[in-house]
């Protein structure tokens, strides 16, 4: 009974995916809109193979991977040491915090051209202009995490005997975990957005260059395969920082909720 | 059959969690609750008895047996059986005089009307001054109290209790019994009212259902009405205390029983 | 006031090094044209009405998107929260239309809707759809089963609780969906523009860059910049406002 239930359940959930890409061929083939507007799915899932056998959607994906790994991993770093030390060092408090307030809800995809006009159009342009729009959350959550740790946990590994350096590591950092992860989750899907809008705006390939680049040739299958690598390739981000956190958090309490 | 008479015939209810297998809550359970009577459902936690009221109020689908009130079976909720929940259920978006205002608002009367009442009902529970403010920013108490009223401005003949005062400190639980005792001596209803507390049972009702553990049955019921007299009237005789002795006799066994099923 | 002051005396600071730097010869002046160069352009762009002309059509398009978006993911988080048959219907397509990084969209949006303001007005929309939804729907599945059951038992019909109940109980999720929305559109339409467009904010941001106007270029991103942080502020203050029966 659970069983065949289960089995209906997982049935459901496909068919109204399976139902909008079965209406989307559909319309397509009986060109209710010109294939210009909206290809069939068939061609974008053939055109997405092509790009993957002749190896471009594995360059684009690569491209795109490293650059907005690269500069997530700036923004992870500075973002950790700058949201702690606001937390412990006063003048570092005084300094950052305004900006920190400013910083946060601004949109900073407007400073793109000033990235292009101080540090070109290449790599290192794309990297730091990643880094600045996701660096904000994280040195968000690492501040409030290092603010929040427990007092009682730091007396206690204290009367243990526990030196500075290992309270900082062994007690301060991983009772900060959860809610650092939690900041690096909302600064890995920004990381992705503006990576893909930089490489529209600088060019360089990856895979938001190519699908700019194939629409200025109005290349419209080559736009929706880009568009459903791009998708994957999100997916499979999101999944795999889900999957990290529950690895690193197993004592938590949630992990066991989930 | 009495214009408020209550029935349950031969009730049983299945609880089908989302995940995992159905469970049976309820197995046959007959009762009748008079005109202006106050019966309480006593019973360990996880006995049904919090079911049962619902399925009185009609939130849920009563399947096997039923329920009839004024000799009409139960099909629905509706403005004759009001019901005041444990973790009072107010809306937190409304203020004390919102939340009062919004039965009568669906009972269509006019403007001038409900303000009169609700301000009478602000009165009854003893919370003027404190109209435009926010449950957020009231005690526990009061927000019973608030609401107590909003269940009370439709002028339900029937008032359902689902461990009304269970959020309560013993304190503030002692007075709202006195208020409690006071507003039905004013407006008299009939009540069935939930609740874990032996002592609290025999000394607001008159009549205590003692609920058996999962399943729950209807275990004995027990005449507490002392001659008609309640609360602090009698909560000192020898009477009172036998009653509570004699009831928390049957509810003990059932409260170990419920213990063992949960920790197995 | 001195408090203010006080708090925010390192964006002084901060100016005063970008007046400095430049005007010292640190920093070439044609990478970080001195502050008051800046400002000297912003008046400028004021006056002659690029900054008018720029910033209305693109707060217009940015509203229009935003509140489509509100409009329609509030109904359909609401209905997916209420309707069972809605909810296996829609919820499957957002799990997986969620992840996707929404800048993405933008080629298409000009594909379907070309160059103008409907291409900029749907990548808006399609941007903050989703977290509007995901939040009506997480409130309004949230609601408190007793909450509706008092409002049938005082006498409310289906539908009235619905208005009556459920969307108030489900508004401080809504208003947090809305607000990642917010941050959200000014990214789109700001990429929108700086990537293909013929007015708004970003194309003039775009325009002064690769003309080599630096000083307008940067006086543009500064208004954007500020435009932003003070739309954030005032929604926070408004969400507050009417969330302020939370205590």
């Amino acid at each position: 009974m659970a069983g065949v239930s289960a089995i209906g359940q997982a049935l459901l959930r496909w068919a109204s995916i399976l139902g909008v890409l079965a209406l989307w061929q559909g319309f397509a083939e009986a060109h209710v809109v010109s294939a210009f507007l909206l290809p069939a799915f068939s061609t974008v899932v053939v055109r997405l193979y092509h790009d993957v056998v002749s190896g471009d959607v594995i360059l684009g994906i690569a491209l795109t991977l490293y650059r907005a790994f690269a500069g997530f991993a700036l923004a992870a770093v500075a973002g950790i040491a700058i949201g702690v030390m606001i937390a412990r060092v006063p003048p570092m408090r005084w300094f950052f915090d305004p900006l920190v307030s400013i910083g946060l809800p601004m949109p900073k995809i407007a400073f793109l051209p000033v990235f292009i006009l101080w540090f070109g159009v290449f790599d290192a342009s794309k990297i730091l202009m990643v880094a600045f729009s996701a660096v904000f959350p994280v040195v968000v959550s690492a501040w409030a995490a290092a603010d929040g740790v427990e007092h009682v946990l730091l007396w206690s590994a204290l009367s243990l005997g526990a030196s500075r350096a290992q309270l900082l590591w062994e007690i301060a950092l991983p009772s900060s975990l959860p809610q650092i992860f939690t900041g690096l989750q909302v600064a890995m899907p920004i990381a992705l957005i503006v990576e893909i809008i930089s490489e529209m705006a600088m060019g360089g390939e990856g895979l938001g260059g190519s699908i700019m680049t194939d629409m200025r040739f109005a290349d419209s299958p080559g736009v929706f395969a880009g568009i459903l690598a791009i998708a994957i390739v999100g997916a499979g981000l999101v999944r795999a920082m889900e999957l990290i956190r529950r690895r690193l958090l197993v004592w938590h309490a949630e992990a066991s909720a989930a | 059959m009495t214009a408020t008479g209550i029935s349950f015939r031969g009730v049983s209810h299945t609880y089908r969690p989302p995940r995992g297998q159905p469970v049976l809550a309820l197995q046959d359970v007959s009762l009748e609750v008079r005109e202006r009577e106050f019966l309480a459902l006593l019973g360990p936690s996880g006995c049904g008895k919090s079911t049962l009221l619902y399925l009185l109020g009609g939130f849920l689908p009563v399947e096997t047996g039923e329920i009839t009130v004024a000799a009409k079976r139960v099909a629905g909720p509706g403005p004759d059986r009001g019901i005041v929940f444990q973790n009072f259920a107010l809306y937190p978006w409304k203020t004390v005089r919102q939340n009062i205002l919004y039965g009568l608002e669906k009972q269509r009367l006019p403007r001038a009307e409900r303000e009169r009442r609700a301000q009478e009902l602000v009165e009854l529970v003893h919370l003027r001054g404190f109209e435009n403010s926010y449950p957020a920013q009231l005690s526990g108490g009061m927000k019973q109290r608030v609401a107590i009223a909003r269940t009370l401005a439709v002028d339900p003949a029937i008032l359902l209790m689902d461990e009304p005062f269970g959020a309560l400190d013993a304190q503030t639980r002692a007075l709202m019994h006195e208020e409690l005792l006071a507003i039905i001596r004013r407006r008299p209803k009939t009540v069935v009212f939930v609740t874990h507390d032996v002592r609290e049972a025999v000394y607001l009702a008159d009549r205590v259902a003692v609920m058996s553990a999962r399943p729950g049955r209807i275990k004995e019921i027990v005449d507490t009405s002392f001659a008609g007299e309640r609360g602090a009237e009698i909560a000192g005789t020898h009477a009172f205390a036998e009653k509570v002795e004699h009831i928390w006799g049957l509810v003990r066994n059932e409260a170990i029983l419920a213990q063992e099923r949960r920790e197995p | 006031m001195k408090a203010a002051l006080t708090r925010y005396s390192p964006l002084l600071l901060l100016a005063a090094v970008w007046e400095a730097a430049p005007r010292l010869g640190l920093i070439d002046k044609d990478t970080l044209p001195p502050l008051s160069a800046v400002l000297r352009a912003w008046m400028e762009l004021l006056r002659d009405g690029d900054l008018a002309v720029n910033g209305l059509s693109s707060l217009q398009n940015l509203s229009a998107g935003l509140a489509l978006g509100v409009v329609v993911g509030v109904t359909l988080g609401i209905l997916m929260a209420w309707y069972r048959p809605i909810e296996i219907l829609i919820n499957p397509l957002i799990r997986v239309l969620y992840p996707l990084p929404r800048s993405a969209l933008i080629p298409v949006t000009i594909l379907w809707f070309g160059l103008g303001a409907a291409s900029k007005i749907a990548a808006v929309f399609l941007g903050c759809l989703l977290p509007v939804v995901i939040g009506a729907f997480n409130g309004a599945r949230g609601v408190e089963q007793v909450l509706i059951w008092s409002a049938l038992a005082a006498g409310a019909k289906r539908h009235q609780v619905l208005w009556d109940v459920v969307l108030p109980a489900a508004m401080p999720e809504i208003l947090a969906g809305i607000r990642n929305a917010l941050a959200l559109s000014f990214i789109l339409l700001v990429a929108a523009e700086l990537l293909i467009s013929q007015r708004g904010m970003g194309y003039l941001i775009s325009s002064f860059g690769e003309g080599g106007a630096y000083d307008a270029m940067f006086a543009g991103v500064l208004t954007v910049s500020a435009v932003g942080f003070f739309a954030d502020r005032l929604y926070l203050l408004l969400m507050r406002r009417a969330l302020r029966w939370r205590a």
